[in-house]
C-alpha cells in the first residue's frame, strides 16, 4: 500500500547506529563511583526450610559491606510479576523466605567491592537446610497427598482455580461427528535465553528517591512493585531503562535480585550492581511452562469440527509468575484458530518444585496450538484429506468470535494458507513420489494465530506524549520498552506519518519512568498495536493544534490544510503554504505556540495470523532431524517497518526450531538439580543449523483498532513454525510425534517401532 | 597483587592496573571504560565478547588481561572511522537488519571484520561456518549472513 | 573468578621447577580456553596460573614428509586448522579440528590442551589415536615420549607426573593409499561436544585392508582403539558385510554412558552407524 509515506518502509531504525558501534548504553554498561557488586547465594535442594543461616564469617572477609538474608528484609507476600490490572494474579512470592522451593532459589544477597570478594563472600554463609518432600514433576505435585508447595494455594498445588470454558454442547457435538480423534500431547521445557543476562543497578540519593537501571520489559511495574515492598511512593521511585538485550517475555517478572539490590544500596549508602551469570539466567531466570494437553476432537465426513474439548495441565515450577495469565490465554486460545461451536476447555496451572516458569513470547498458545495443529494433521489423514484443505475449510474468519470475546476482522488465515499453498506448490508437494533411502525428506505446514496485547486478561493502557519544538521537529515520549524489536522507530514512523512530518524530524524519548508516561510495558505484541496507536492519537491531536496555528498564520480554516514531509498547504493550492517551522516559530508579538498533547489508548485485541511451510530431511540411521527451508507466511494488518516486522518472524522461528529440535531445560527428576544451565548443553540453533528462511508479509486483514491498520507480529512466528515442523517429519518418515523436543533417539525408537 | 599492563586498544596505547584474574574483556569494559564489548556467557560459549587481538578473533573472556601484555586489539569502538563514517559491517548491520536488540552485534561485527580481513571472498557456507561462535537469539542469523555478504561486497569495490 | 596468583617462567626448566614446587595448587595455562572456564565454573581453584607463553620454542608447527607433523604445546587448534599440511595429510585431524568450539575458541586452544584436558569426548584425540600419534613430556628426570593412545587413564586423568610438561606432539607421516576420516555426532553442527566420535585412519591395497586404526571418543572413559573392530578388517578385502561386522564389533567394545547429552543406547546404535560411515568414507579416500 503506496498510499502512505513514512509507514511501510524500512528507515533507519533510530536505535541502530548506537548498537552497530558499541556506543549503545544497556543496564549492565552503567558504572557509579563507589559502585558494589553483589551476587546471590543460591540453594541445592529442591524443597527446604531454612533452619539456620549464618553470615558472620561472610560479613567479616575484607571487602563484604553487607550480606542479607530472610531475617533481614522485609517480609511482604508480592506477585512476582505484577501487572496490577491483570485478571488473574497469584501472590506467592517474598524477597527472601525462610523456604526454597526449587534447586537454585536465591537465599543471601551478598555485596562487596569486587565481584571475586562477593564470589568468596558466598561460600562463607552457612546455611543448614531441613529438607521437605518435594514434589518435582506434574505427576508428583498433582497425586494426592502430594506435598503441598505454597500455604496461599487455593487448592493442593494448583496455582489458581481451573479454568474452563464452554461453548455450544460438546456431547452433541461428539455424537454428530463421523471421526473422533483424541490424543496426549506433551511439551518440554525451553527457555528464552536472551543474550543480555539480567542485570540491575541501585542507587539511592539523599532524598531518599531511589534509581534503578535495569533491563526490563515493564520498568512501570518495577516501580510499582518496588515502592509497594519498600514502602515508597511512586514518585520516589525511577526506573530506568535505556537498551536491553532481548527479553521475549521473561523480563517482566522481578528476580529477588531487584529488591536485594535496593536493600543493600540503602544498607551501604553506595549503589550497588547485581549482573546474573550465564548460569543464573537459567536457573532464576523463567522458562516456558512444560505443558500436557489432552485434545479430543469430532469431524464430520468432509472435515467440519462437530466438538472439541481439552484439558491442558501447565507446569508452572515453584512460583506462580506468569502461570495465570498463560493458563488462561493458552486454553481460550483452543476457542479459535479453527472454527468450532462447541468447545468445553479446561485449564490448570501446577505448583512444582522445579524452576520457575513465566511469560515467554507465545504465552501458553506454543502449547495448545502445538497439540491443536498436530491433531488436524492426524485428523486430515483419517479423513482422507489434505492438511491445508482440512485446515482452510475450519479457519477461523471475519466476523466469528475470537478468544478475547471481539469479532476476528478479515480472513487474515485463509489468506496465509491460500497464499503459502500456492507459493510451495503444495498440491504437488503431497503428491510427490516419496524417497526411499536413507535421508527422507518431507513437507509440512503449520498454522497459528495471536491476539496483540492481552486484553481481556489485562486491562491495558498505551501512554504517549507528543511534543512539538519551536523549530517544527516533534518529540515523542512513550513508555514503551525497547526490547530490541525497533519498536520506538515503528512509533517513530507512526508519529511522523501522522503528522505529515518527514521521519528524520521526529525523535523518541523513552526509557526513564521519571519523563515518560505510564506504560504497561512492552510485551503480548502490542507495542506496535497499542504504543502505536496512542501515539499516533497523541499525534492527530498535536497536528490539530498545529493547524490551527498554521490557520491562522495562513488565514485560512484548518480544515483546508493537510501537512505532507514537513510542509503545511492548503489542500489543492500548494503554493499558499508554510513550513512546518515557519508555523512554530515565534512571531514578532506572538510566542511559539505551547504544543503538548497526549494520547491514551486502552486496546481490545485484534489478531495476527500465520501459516508455515517447512521443509526436513530425516537421517532414518542417527534419527537426526534437519530443517531444510522454512516459508513462514504471515498476515499483520500494516507492516510498520518491513525489515524490523521480517526480522521478528525469522527470530521467532530460530526459537520455533530450538523448541520443537533441540532446546530442553532439564532438571534431575529426583533432585530437582538443573542439568543443563549453560550454552553449551542448552541447545539453541545456531548460523550453521538455520535453514534459509523466505519471509511472506501480507496485509490482507487490517485491523482499524491498530495504527493504520497495523497488528502486532513478536509472538506469532514461534507458534506456528513448531507444528510444521512435526508434520513434515510425519510426511517424511510416516511418524507421528505429540510432543517436543523430538530427538534423534526418539525418532530411532519411533522407527524401529513400526 | 596487580600489575601494570600495556596493550593497544583502537591504536591508542592503555596502560592499566590488572589483577592476574581479570579477563581481557572485564579489562575492557571495566577498566577501560568501553563497554561496548558484551558479557553473554563468560565462558567462551557465545561469542558476544568476541575481539580481535593481535589479527584474530577470540573470546576475550577467555584471555586474561595480563596475557594480553604488548598486544594489538580492535573492539567495536573502533571500527568506524576517524570522522565517525561507518564501517561497511556496520552500515550493513544497521540497514539489512543484521540486529535487532543489539547486544551481540559488537561480537558478530569483530568476527565478520576478523573474516572478511582474512578472506573478502566468504560464500555463505564459509560465513555461517565463520560466525558458527557467534549466539544471536533475535535474528535467526539470515539477515546477519546478508549483512556480511553485503558488506564484503563492498569493500571488495573499495 | 576466585583469585590467584600468575606466574610467566622464562625457561622450561623453569617451568618444571615452579611445578614441583607447588603440586595440585598450581595450574597450567596455554589457551585458556578449558582451564579459565574450570574456574569460573568452580570446577578448579588454584592458587597459581602458571602460562606457558614466555617459554621459547613451544609454538613450532612443522611438517617433513619423512618426520611427519610435530606441534609445539603452544600451537593453537587454529594454526593447525588452517595448515595446508594437515589438511592434505591428516583430513580426520582436520575434520576434528574444524568441528571443536568456534573460531574464536580455536585461535586461543592449544592442541596439547586439549590432550592434556583428557575430556573423553574431545575431538581431537580419536584422530590423532587413529594416526598413531604420540607425545613428549618433559619433567625434571628429562624427556620422554608415550604413544597417545596409552597418555590417557581416566576422565580427566593422564600418565602426566605432577612436575611434568606436555612440550610436544608427534604424528606419523602418511602412508600411501590411506584414507582418514573424523565423524563428530552431535545435536548441532558447531560449539558441541561429542555424543560419539569416531575416526578411522585405513591403508589399503587393492581391495584389501592392508592396516587399520580405528579410535572412539566419549563412548568409554578415555578415547579407545577399537581393536577387535581393526581385527575384523586387517588383511581381508573390503566387503560391505566386513565394514558391517567391524562396526558391530566397535558396538561391543564401546562402553558408553549416559549423560545429558544422550543415552547409552543411542550412542552405541551411533558407534554402529558411525564407524560404518567413517569406515566407506575413508576407504573413498584411500583409493582417491
Amino acid at each position: 500500500m503506496s498510499d502512505l509515506s513514512v509507514v511501510g518502509a524500512s528507515v533507519r531504525r533510530s536505535d541502530m547506529r548506537a548498537k552497530v558501534t558499541g556506543a549503545a548504553q544497556y543496564a549492565g554498561d552503567v558504572r557509579l563511583p563507589g559502585m558494589l557488586h553483589a551476587k546471590m547465594k543460591r540453594c541445592a535442594v529442591a524443597h527446604a526450610r531454612i533452619a539456620r543461616i549464618d553470615v558472620s564469617k561472610a560479613k567479616a572477609l575484607p571487602g563484604v559491606k553487607a550480606v542479607l538474608t530472610h531475617h533481614d528484609v522485609p517480609r511482604v507476600l508480592h506477585f512476582g510479576s505484577p501487572h496490577p490490572r491483570s485478571a488473574s494474579l497469584a501472590k506467592d512470592q517474598y524477597i527472601l523466605d525462610d523456604k526454597v522451593r526449587y534447586w537454585g532459589e536465591g537465599v543471601a544477597a551478598v555485596a562487596a567491592t569486587s565481584e571475586e570478594i562477593a564470589e568468596e563472600a558466598l561460600d562463607l554463609i552457612e546455611v543448614e537446610y531441613e529438607p521437605l518432600p518435594a514434589a518435582i514433576t506434574l505427576d508428583q505435585a498433582m497425586a494426592p497427598g502430594a506435598p503441598r508447595i505454597h500455604d496461599v494455594a487455593p487448592k493442593g498445588n494448583h496455582v489458581i482455580e481451573p479454568v474452563r470454558v464452554v461453548r455450544g454442547d460438546v456431547a452433541k457435538g461428539f455424537a454428530e461427528a463421523d471421526v473422533v480423534i483424541e490424543g496426549v500431547y506433551e511439551m518440554g521445557r525451553p527457555t528464552p535465553a536472551y543474550m543480555e543476562p539480567n542485570v540491575c543497578l541501585c542507587q539511592w540519593d539523599v532524598e531518599g528517591k531511589l534509581t534503578v537501571w535495569i533491563s526490563t520489559q515493564t520498568a512501570f511495574m518495577v516501580r510499582g512493585i518496588l515502592a509497594e515492598v519498600l514502602g515508597l511512593p511512586l514518585n520516589k521511585v525511577r526506573v530506568i531503562c535505556d537498551h536491553m538485550g532481548g527479553g521475549f517475555g521473561a523480563k517482566q517478572d522481578l528476580f529477588q535480585t531487584e529488591f536485594l539490590c535496593a536493600l543493600l544500596a540503602r544498607e551501604t549508602r553506595r549503589p550497588v550492581r547485581l549482573e546474573f551469570t550465564r548460569k543464573e539466567t537459567f536457573l532464576g531466570g523463567r522458562s516456558r511452562h512444560p505443558c500436557r494437553v489432552w485434545l479430543k476432537q469430532g469431524f464430520k465426513k468432509d472435515g467440519t469440527i462437530t466438538a472439541r474439548q481439552a484439558k491442558a495441565v501447565y507446569n508452572s515450577g515453584a512460583y506462580a509468575s506468569h502461570g495465570p495469565g498463560v493458563t488462561s490465554v493458552g486454553t481460550f486460545a483452543l476457542t479459535s484458530l479453527y472454527r468450532c461451536d462447541n468447545v468445553l476447555l479446561e485449564g490448570e496451572c501446577i505448583y512444582t518444585n522445579a524452576p520457575i516458569a513465566g511469560a515467554f513470547r507465545g504465552y501458553g498458545v506454543t502449547q495448545t496450538y502445538y497439540a491443536l495443529d498436530i491433531q488436524m494433521d492426524e485428523a486430515a489423514e483419517r479423513l482422507g484429506m489434505d492438511p491445508a484443505e482440512l485446515k482452510l475449510k475450519n479457519a477461523v474468519r471475519e466476523g466469528d468470535l475470537s478468544p478475547s470475546g471481539h469479532p476476528i476482522v478479515g480472513h487474515g488465515l485463509e489468506d496465509c494458507v491460500k497464499h503459502g499453498v500456492q507459493l510451495v506448490s503444495w498440491k504437488d508437494l503431497r503428491n510427490r513420489k516419496k524417497g526411499s533411502g536413507i535421508k527422507r525428506r518431507g513437507w509440512g505446514m503449520g498454522c497459528e494465530m495471536h491476539g496483540s496485547s492481552a486484553y481481556p486478561g489485562i486491562k491495558e493502557q498505551g501512554n504517549a506524549i507528543v511534543k512539538l519544538n519551536e523549530d517544527g521537529t516533534a518529540t515523542l515520549f512513550t513508555g514503551t520498552a525497547g526490547l530490541g524489536t525497533g519498536a520506538h522507530t515503528a512509533l517513530a514512523q507512526i508519529v511522523a506519518e501522522e503528522l505529515g512530518f518527514t521521519f528524520e524530524q521526529v525523535s523518541v524519548v523513552h526509557g526513564d519512568t521519571d519523563v515518560v508516561p505510564w506504560d504497561i510495558g512492552a510485551f503480548a505484541s502490542h507495542t506496535t498495536y497499542m504504543g502505536g496507536k496512542a501515539a499516533q492519537l497523541a499525534a492527530a491531536e498535536a497536528k490539530k493544534q498545529l493547524l490551527e496555528r498554521a490557520g491562522d498564520r495562513l488565514e485560512v480554516s484548518p480544515k483546508d490544510l493537510e501537512v505532507k514531509d514537513g510542509v503545511i498547504a492548503v489542500r489543492g493550492v500548494p503554493a499558499k503554504s508554510m513550513t512546518v517551522r515557519e508555523a512554530m516559530l515565534p512571531t514578532r508579538g506572538q510566542p511559539s505556540p505551547h504544543i503538548v498533547a497526549t494520547g491514551t489508548y486502552t486496546p481490545t485485541k485484534s489478531y495476527s495470523f500465520a501459516a508455515h511451510f517447512v521443509e526436513v530431511e530425516v537421517d532414518t540411521e542417527t534419527g537426526q532431524i534437519e530443517v531444510l527451508q522454512v516459508i513462514p507466511v504471515h498476515e499483520l494488518g500494516r507492516i510498520i517497518h518491513p525489515v524490523a516486522a521480517a526480522g521478528q518472524i525469522e527470530g521467532g522461528i530460530q526459537q520455533g526450531i530450538g523448541h520443537t529440535l533441540t532446546e530442553d531445560y532439564m532438571i534431575d527428576e529426583k533432585t530437582g538439580r538443573s542439568l543443563n544451565p549453560s550454552f553449551v548443553d542448552y541447545k539453541m540453533p545456531l548460523s550453521m543449523d538455520m535453514p534459509p528462511i523466505r519471509t511472506v508479509m501480507l496485509e490482507t486483514a487490517p485491523d482499524p483498532g491498530g495504527p493504520f491498520g497495523a497488528k502486532g507480529v513478536g509472538e506469532d512466528p514461534i507458534i506456528a513454525v513448531g507444528p510444521a515442523i512435526a508434520n513434515a517429519v510425519y510426511d517424511a518418515i510416516g511418524v507421528r510425534f505429540r510432543h517436543y523436543p523430538i530427538t534423534p533417539e526418539q525418532v530411532l525408537q519411533a522407527l524401529s517401532a513400526k | 597483587m596487580k600489575r601494570a599492563v600495556s596493550f593497544i586498544v583502537n591504536g591508542e596505547r592503555l596502560e592499566l592496573e590488572l589483577d592476574p584474574f581479570r579477563s581481557l574483556l572485564d579489562a575492557l569494559r571495566n577498566e577501560a571504560g568501553l563497554t561496548g564489548t558484551k558479557k553473554g556467557c563468560d565462558v567462551g560459549d557465545c561469542g558476544a565478547c568476541t575481539v580481535i587481538l593481535n589479527g584474530k578473533p577470540v573470546n576475550s573472556c577467555l584471555v586474561l588481561g595480563v596475557e594480553a601484555q604488548d598486544a594489538r586489539i580492535e573492539t567495536v569502538e573502533g571500527l568506524q572511522a576517524a570522522d565517525g563514517a561507518l564501517h561497511p559491517l556496520q552500515e550493513n548491520f544497521l540497514k539489512l537488519g543484521g540486529a535487532q536488540c543489539g547486544f551481540c552485534t559488537p561480537g558478530f561485527l569483530m568476527m565478520a571484520k576478523a573474516l572478511l580481513d582474512e578472506n573478502p571472498h566468504p560464500t555463505e557456507e564459509e560465513i555461517r561456518f565463520g560466525i558458527a561462535g557467534n549466539i544471536c537469539r533475535c535474528t535467526g542469523y539470515t539477515r546477519i549472513v546478508e549483512a556480511i555478504q553485503a558488506a564484503a561486497k563492498e569493500m571488495r569495490r573499495e | 573468578m576466585k583469585r590467584f596468583d600468575y606466574l610467566e617462567p622464562r625457561l622450561l626448566e623453569e617451568a618444571i621447577a615452579l611445578l614441583q614446587q607447588h603440586g595440585a595448587a598450581l595450574n597450567v595455562l596455554a589457551g585458556g580456553t578449558d582451564l579459565l572456564v574450570e574456574i569460573k565454573e568452580q570446577i578448579r581453584a588454584p592458587a597459581y596460573v602458571m602460562s606457558l607463553g614466555r617459554l621459547p620454542g613451544l609454538d613450532r608447527l612443522a611438517f617433513d614428509e619423512r618426520e611427519g607433523l610435530r606441534i609445539g604445546a603452544l600451537v593453537t587448534t587454529r594454526a593447525l586448522e588452517t595448515h595446508p599440511a594437515v589438511n592434505r595429510h591428516y583430513p580426520g585431524l582436520a575434520q576434528a579440528l574444524r568441528e571443536l568450539g568456534s573460531i574464536q575458541v580455536r585461535n586461543r586452544a592449544t592442541l596439547a590442551g586439549n590432550i592434556c584436558r583428557a575430556s573423553p569426548s574431545a575431538d581431537t584425540l580419536p584422530p590423532l589415536i587413529a594416526d598413531g600419534a604420540a607425545v613428549t613430556l618433559h619433567g625434571p628426570q628429562g624427556a620422554r615420549r608415550v604413544p597417545l593412545e596409552e597418555f590417557f587413564t581416566g576422565p580427566g586423568k593422564t600418565v602426566l607426573a605432577s612436575a611434568e610438561l606436555l612440550t610436544e606432539i608427534v604424528v606419523p607421516p602418511p602412508a600411501p593409499h590411506t584414507g582418514k576420516h573424523y565423524i563428530k555426532h552431535g545435536r548441532r553442527k558447531a560449539m558441541e561436544l561429542a555424543t560419539v566420535g569416531v575416526a578411522v585412519c585405513l591403508t589399503v591395497d587393492g581391495e584389501r585392508c592392508a592396516d587399520v586404526r580405528i579410535s572412539l571418543g566419549a563412548v568409554a572413559p578415555t578415547p579407545m582403539r577399537a581393536k577387535a573392530a581393526e581385527k575384523v578388517l586387517l588383511g581381508k578385502p573390503l566387503q560391505p558385510s566386513l565394514v558391517e561386522e567391524a562396526a558391530e564389533a566397535a558396538v561391543s567394545e564401546s562402553r558408553p554412558i549416559s549423560n545429558v547429552r544422550g543415552s547409552a543406547q543411542y550412542r552405541t546404535q551411533m558407534v554402529r552407524v558411525l564407524t560404518r560411515r567413517a569406515l566407506e568414507e575413508a576407504r573413498r579416500r584411500a583409493a582417491a
